[in-house]
């Protein structure tokens, strides 16, 4: 019963508390985005939402109808016109069930305002083609039951009424990871569930202040996401923020800019023309990467962001690739020692490393228990070195698992065999095709003369830089890239169109840079790429494909 | 004839098949352009190469489809609208919330599982046929036979945009893989991943031809013409019989494939 010390909802009121909503929701928004993964994991529910509240208050903020049927109409018009996404569209039909239950009425009393709840719920309902539960349809049913109990209980007020759609949303966000797998799996609940009670809150919120009543209803920040959603260390080796700015200059180079950039960190874009460059990476130390940009030219337009929301998305990403058995029932090992590399052979799906390469042979023991420790029967062992390759035979001998050794003698053969590996096609087929790929491929290692030598007749004095192409000595020098372009020449590097640089653990950055541009400016058609090998011995190992 | 922008129809077949196009968004910061209304494709990958933030994209709202049915209801009895598949936007949604506000006029709205130029071959079907029952039942009966194969240059964008994660492309990895991706079936599966352009085209071919026979084939792409008429010109001599037009790839789609994408798309027979 509506009375003066018991208002109903008429037009002024539910104006608030729908003004109540967006600042609330405003305030919230990216909340929401962290918890958006589905049906399309883009992170924009939060800011869909918001874009569509602002356009369901649009036109209200100008009006002063007293009646709460002219306030929830324009609601609903204005909602239906600036929808955005899904959770959008069921906002939007959420407004248009509204609208239509209070049609014609002045003002609501509580059980009203909660019938119009129900209402809302069952209009977006039959407005979705195949609903799902776990998602803000069930939070905005739950919502409706909620506030309609509390209007049947005595003494029934609408901030009362209100409240009670509030809890019920939360209840019903909290459980929705139990309703929907990919919730559960990503660990959050559903963020258009979860945006939904926040416009409920923000309109107790308001009422609340509006009407200041009892004083048992209290109003707190929105329930947190799970711990499990913060709580994600960063990986070791960082790439914590997403750094972007444009360049400002004359006669700016694109590829001595994206491969500078590129070794201090990654997702590398460097676009432009050479008055203007675009550059964006994920880096652990921006400050690094502003002052290398800085002497290229003037920088406008700086943005460093904190990653740890993507982070979170890539690690989970790596665990699912671990976690999913491959269809095929093949295993992967590989013989690799420096952090990139062995993090450059992970990302690339391979199950278990050894630890070991030039100077660290592994046992055979070593590879055994790596093999052993997988659940697949059949495994392909890469032992990327040809001092490894004996050792690694003798695993097959040992173990009931069917074991196939990849001859691969070095690094860029043990990465072409595994990026041609696919989960989806039998052993023997993958074995084919990762030894044609082991055959194309051309490896370069630079190092250094321990001991004056001569070997295939070249004489070499102890320190003397030295390049082996696939395995075999050729060229000594004072220079790295003097010994790599020799050796780029001799492989005849026009007719290839990609050369990776694996950075070893003692390369300097300067040692880095001169050997990117003495390759570049001998050979204009190659496209360079720089990794962060971290291998021992070797200053500089070369994929040339 | 009602579809969306993600259709990519090529050359004139907007005018020729008298299709109503309603345009989704792309929103750089606070500026929202609709596909090819406000921003063609040129100037998209042009403001891509420049934008410090990469771009969002979104769905037009019911009330912008609701427009358009109420304007072709003054003229015609019902219509069919194919729009791009609901597992990549919320658009199809949107025309069937939209539909429900135009009273007296009856709107077949089809989700087409897919994007870009199959769309663009589904309304050709519908244009072809004699009313609207039988357009819609045409149209899908082909929707099971859609493919979209993308070499795309990058993963970032793709993965920046929600669409498909690193792990999901089999490239879990900070070496620069090209990724070879399969739309089908309402999914996107990775089909395979290569390590430079020039390999990763002729695995496009590959595939594509062993996935014939089909009904219609187009190569798209962006700001890659010289790549797609290469594609397009061999396919031409190895299979005469096909008609092969050269699509390019609009600014809400683009927003998700980046820079140098090629496609090729086709409905299996």
């Amino acid at each position: 019963m509506v009375s003066e010390r018991n208002p109903g909802v008429d037009g002024p009121l539910f104006k608030r508390a729908l003004l109540g909503s967006l600042s609330w929701l405003s305030a919230n928004h990216e909340e929401v985005n962290r918890l958006n993964v589905f049906p399309v994991p883009d992170g924009d529910t939060g800011t869909n939402m918001l874009l569509t509240l602002q356009s369901a208050v649009e036109d209200i903020k100008e009006s002063d109808a007293a009646e709460v049927s002219k306030i929830a109409k324009l609601a609903s018009h204005g909602s239906l016109m600036g929808a955005r996404g899904n959770s959008g569209v069921i906002l939007s039909q959420i407004f248009r069930g509204f609208a239509r239950a209070v049609e014609g009425k002045s003002s609501l009393t509580p059980a009203e305002l909660a019938g119009a709840f129900e209402e809302a719920a069952n209009a977006a309902y039959r407005a979705v083609n195949k609903p799902t539960e776990g998602t803000i349809l069930t939070v905005a049913r739950e919502a409706g039951r909620a506030a309609a109990a509390a209007a049947a209980s005595p003494g029934a007020t609408v901030p009362r009424v209100i409240a009670a759609a509030a809890d019920g949303a939360r209840t019903a966000v909290l459980q929705t990871p139990s309703q929907l797998q990919i919730l559960r799996d990503a660990g959050v609940v559903d963020a258009g569930g979860f945006g939904l009670q926040v416009i409920l809150e923000g309109m107790l919120k308001t009422i609340e202040e509006v009407e200041p009543s009892n004083g048992a209803l209290i109003m707190s920040k929105p329930s947190a996401p799970p711990a499990s959603q913060v709580a994600v260390a960063l990986p070791e080796e960082g790439w914590g923020y997403c750094t972007e700015f444009l360049i400002e200059g004359s006669d700016l180079d694109l590829d001595v800019i994206k491969n500078q950039i590129e070794a201090l960190g990654n997702s590398v874009l460097v676009v432009g023309e050479p008055e203007l460059v675009k550059v964006h990476v994920h880096t652990d130390d921006p400050t690094r990467v502003i002052a290398l940009a800085g002497r290229h030219g003037k920088l406008l337009r700086l943005n460093v962001g904190d990653m740890s929301t993507q982070h979170r998305r890539i690690l989970e990403d790596e665990g699912q690739v671990a976690k999913a058995p491959r269809p095929n029932g093949v295993g992967l090992v590989a013989v690799v020692a420096g952090r990139g590399l062995v993090d450059i052979f992970r990302g690339l799906g391979v199950d278990a490393i050894v630890e070991g390469g030039q100077t660290m042979n592994p046992s055979t023991q070593d590879m055994l228990t790596a093999i052993e420790s997988l659940t697949y029967d059949e495994v392909v062992l890469l032992p990327n070195n040809k001092n490894v390759i004996l050792a690694a035979k003798q695993v097959v001998g040992l173990t009931k698992k069917k074991v196939h050794v990849l001859e691969t003698h070095s690094v860029p053969q043990g990465v072409a065999a595994v990026v041609a590996f696919r989960a989806d096609r039998p052993g023997s087929e993958n074995l084919a095709a990762m030894k044609a790929e082991i055959d194309r491929v051309h490896t370069i290692e630079v190092t250094h003369a321990v001991r004056d030598t001569r070997s295939n007749g070249l004489k070499v004095k102890k320190g003397d830089v030295i390049g082996l192409i696939n395995d075999k000595l050729e060229f000594a020098g004072s220079d790295y890239g003097e010994v790599v372009n020799k050796a780029l020449g001799k492989l005849g590097a026009d007719s290839f169109e990609l050369v990776t640089v694996y950075r070893g653990k003692d390369a300097t950055d300067d040692e880095l840079k001169k050997l990117e541009s003495d390759i570049r400016s001998t050979h204009p058609g190659l496209e360079v790429e720089v990794q962060q090998g971290g291998q021992q011995h070797y200053p500089f190992i070369l994929s040339v494909e | 004839m009602v579809t969306d922008s993600t259709a990519d129809l090529p050359g004139d077949w907007r005018e020729r098949y008298d299709i109503e196009v309603v345009p989704l968004k792309v929103i750089f910061g606070e500026e929202t352009f609709r596909d090819g209304v406000d921003m063609n494709n040129q100037e998209f990958f042009a403001r891509l190469a420049t934008s410090t933030k990469l771009p969002t994209t979104s769905a037009p709202s019911p009330g912008e489809f609701a427009e358009v049915y109420e304007r072709l209801a003054k003229d015609h009895d019902g219509c069919i609208s194919i729009h791009i598949g609901a597992q990549l936007s919320a658009t199809a949604e949107s025309a069937r919330v939209g539909a429900q506000s135009v009273e007296g006029f009856r709107v077949e709205v089809i989700d087409s599982e897919t994007v870009t130029m199959p769309m663009a071959f589904l309304c050709k079907v519908a244009a072809e046929s004699t009313h609207l029952d039988a357009a819609a039942a045409a149209v899908k009966q082909r929707i099971p036979g859609c493919r979209v194969l993308a070499l795309l240059d990058t993963l970032r964008y793709i993965e920046m945009g929600g669409r498909v994660s690193r792990a999901q492309a089999m490239i879990g990895t900070m070496l620069d893989l090209k990724p070879l991706l399969l739309v089908k079936d309402r999914e996107i599966k990775p089909v395979d991943r290569v390590r430079t352009r020039s390999r990763a085209i002729p695995r496009m071919i590959e595939f594509f031809e062993s996935d014939m026979p089909v009904e219609y084939v187009g190569v798209m792409h962006a700001q890659a013409p010289e790549d797609a008429n290469r594609v397009a010109t061999g396919l031409r001599e190895r299979h005469p019989d096909l008609e092969i037009p050269i699509g390019q790839i609009g600014c809400v789609l683009g927003t998700h494939t980046g820079p140098q994408a090629l496609g090729l798309v086709y409905i299996k027979r």
